[in-house]
């Protein structure tokens, strides 16, 4: 249960995910006074201002420090404190890939790595900026946890449930301005468990993070061609949900993973290294950002050019059908 | 117990530890130890668990015990020999350093019920994790304090400086660090390889910082210890303690061979003849 009301995602819709990581982050430090927030220089980035504001006490900028941030919550956590890590996924996990491998994974401190921007919405800022890699260098971490919601409300859910969470998570955000609700109504989110957005026979698309939505419209124009298609949010990557995997190969034709990440490392390496184990499991198609830097361009541009679209999903879906 | 009173009982605990440190680090055979920089810091790692610290091996987790981080973390011999001596765990555990399955790696590993605290080794990173620790006595509003033992070669690590940084910022006066200034890294000497000058650049940070000329002297350390333990300046503290690297094994002192080696049986028996000649009133621990 929650008390977001419709008016609130419509906003955290409009404004992007960030604005719906900073109030959800708010909200939750208000629910819960041992919730702190800290972050590496992005408190107005981050729509932390208003956290700030309200609980000045609970919130620390440790400066352009990526790994001082990680280290600095967990020599919290360590200490009991439930600490919230917020920082640029281009520079979390990646930047503090070490700090994270000992400090969340090694002790298995309860730290939440909270990386905004994943992906490719930096587009015009070029590469240094973008997060093609984190899910890969998040998951190698044992004992990681690894979230990627889709949408306001999921990111919203997913925060709570990190929260609930006893251990370390890596949460990846992304969804520019405008990213659509997905989810108007309550839902229920456990960690590890996917949601199917969608029943489906012939292609199964598994989707992670906000390009849920092209997954969507992809699955709206092969319906209308008379093709039963199953959608799949798989909100973590770590744990993967296996139980909905094991349905999917034996029950759907054609795989398609989605993700707004390199094609190295990511959910549909995830997805193929379980499917690797099983006999006879349908062909998957891996639908993400390739394996290359990108030209600069706009968000648009990269998803376009990426093939992260619902007409290019839909085509690859086409193609591949047999 | 007052300070005179105390030095000779560290002094005794020091040797006791430096004899472990070489049991421990023979029993390793072939993959050897860190001897060098274990032994140098021994004196303070002793004058902490022997004379400065509140803590109990009887209830390890005590809430109110003072926070202990080694983040020269390849230094854990003389971490593992005060926890012997202090009585952490048994001291047949102590011959199971580098053993398959052993809780004692060349590491340390995060094992509360040992009393070890953070896992460290990876330079740079405990120091960081202890200013979180000390952070959160502060917000908590808990009266213990953090230290922690960094090594000189340490310093030339980015993660230090972050940490420094911010812990200055969020004043935190809880929060004791001793630079280990034996002169010696890996691969060399100190000045060589990045000739810091470590007292401007911690002042410059905003720490408040104690020179010890002399790191193997119980006194020197313990009066440090004690006077930036009861300070409230509003700035975190650091000790830079010249130290001997190898301190105590004559053909391990200033010699960075011994940075890490194994230990063979006559070097043994020529260090533990060293140790038990120079042992406080000539009594053995072994």
């Amino acid at each position: 249960m929650h008390d977001i009301s419709l008016e609130t995602l419509s906003n955290w819709s409009k404004l992007g995910h960030r604005t719906a990581i900073g109030e959800t982050l708010f909200l939750l430090g208000k629910e819960n006074s041992k919730v702190y927030v800290a972050t590496a220089d992005l408190t107005p980035t981050a729509r932390l201002t208003h956290f700030l504001d309200a609980f000045p006490d609970r919130f620390f900028d440790v400066g352009i420090a990526e790994q001082n941030l990680i280290d600095f919550t967990a020599g919290m956590a360590k200490e009991g404190l439930l600490t919230f890590a917020v920082g640029l996924a281009a520079f979390i996990p990646m930047r503090c890939a070490e700090q994270m491998r000992i400090n969340m994974g090694y002790m298995n401190l309860n730290v939440k790595a909270i990386g905004i921007e994943a992906g490719v919405r930096f587009g015009p800022l070029g590469n240094t900026h973008f997060a093609m890699d984190d899910i890969a260098v998040a998951r190698t971490i044992p004992n990681m946890t690894v979230l990627a919601p889709s949408d306001p409300l999921s990111i919203y859910k997913a925060v709570y449930a990190a929260a609930n969470h006893s251990g370390p998570v890596y949460i990846r955000l992304t969804g520019a301005p405008g990213f659509p609700i997905l989810y108007p109504d309550d839902f229920e989110f456990v960690i590890g468990r996917a949601i199917e957005y969608k029943k489906g026979r012939d292609i199964a698309i598994i989707s992670t993070g906000s390009v849920l939505a092209a997954a969507i419209g992809a699955a709206d124009l092969l319906e209308a061609q008379g093709i039963s298609v199953r959608v799949i949010d798989m909100h973590t990557i770590k744990p993967l949900d296996t139980a909905i995997l094991d349905r999917v190969f034996a029950e759907n034709r054609l795989i398609l993973t989605v993700e707004e990440h390199s094609n190295i490392g990511g959910l549909g390496s995830a997805v193929a290294e379980y499917k690797a184990g099983i006999d006879q499991t349908p062909r998957q198609i891996i639908c993400g950002l390739g394996d290359s830097f990108k030209k600069v361009g706009s968000y648009d541009f990269q998803m376009q050019a990426s093939g992260l679209t619902a007409v290019e999903l839909a085509n690859v879906a086409m193609a591949n059908l047999r | 117990m007052n300070q005179n009173e105390a030095i000779p009982f560290i002094q005794e605990k020091a040797a006791a530890m430096r004899r472990d440190c070489i049991e421990m680090g023979y029993s390793a055979g072939n993959h050897g130890a860190h001897f060098g920089p274990a032994l140098s810091c021994i004196e303070v790692v002793a004058s902490l668990f022997f004379g400065v610290m509140n803590h109990n091996p009887q209830v390890p987790s005590m809430a109110n015990r003072d926070r202990f981080v080694l983040s020269k973390g390849h230094a854990c011999l003389a971490y593992y020999a005060a926890l012997v001596e202090a009585g952490y765990f048994a001291r047949e555990v102590m011959y199971t350093f580098k053993h398959d399955n052993s809780y004692l790696s060349g590491h340390p590993i995060c094992h509360p019920e040992y009393g070890l605290e953070v896992a460290s080794g990876s330079l740079g990173n405990g120091f960081a994790v202890a200013c979180g620790m000390a952070m959160a006595g502060k917000v908590k509003k808990e009266s213990h304090n953090v230290y922690c033992i960094l090594g000189d070669g340490e310093c030339d690590e980015g993660l230090v400086w972050e940490a420094a940084m911010n812990a200055a910022k969020n004043e935190l006066d809880n929060l004791i660090a001793v630079v280990d200034r034996n002169s010696f890294q890996l691969a060399g000497k100190t000045h060589e390889i990045m000739n810091l000058n470590l007292e401007a650049i911690w002042k410059a940070f905003g720490w408040d910082v104690q020179m010890v000329a002399d790191g193997n002297d119980v006194q020197s350390v313990l009066t440090a210890l004690n006077e930036m333990k009861n300070s409230k300046s509003g700035r975190p503290h650091v000790i830079i303690a010249k130290t001997l690297k190898g301190k105590g094994v004559s053909f391990m002192e200033n010699n960075l061979a011994w940075h890490a080696a194994p230990l063979s049986k006559i070097n043994y028996e020529q260090a533990v003849t060293e140790l038990d000649a120079q042992q406080v009133g000539g009594q053995s621990n072994a």
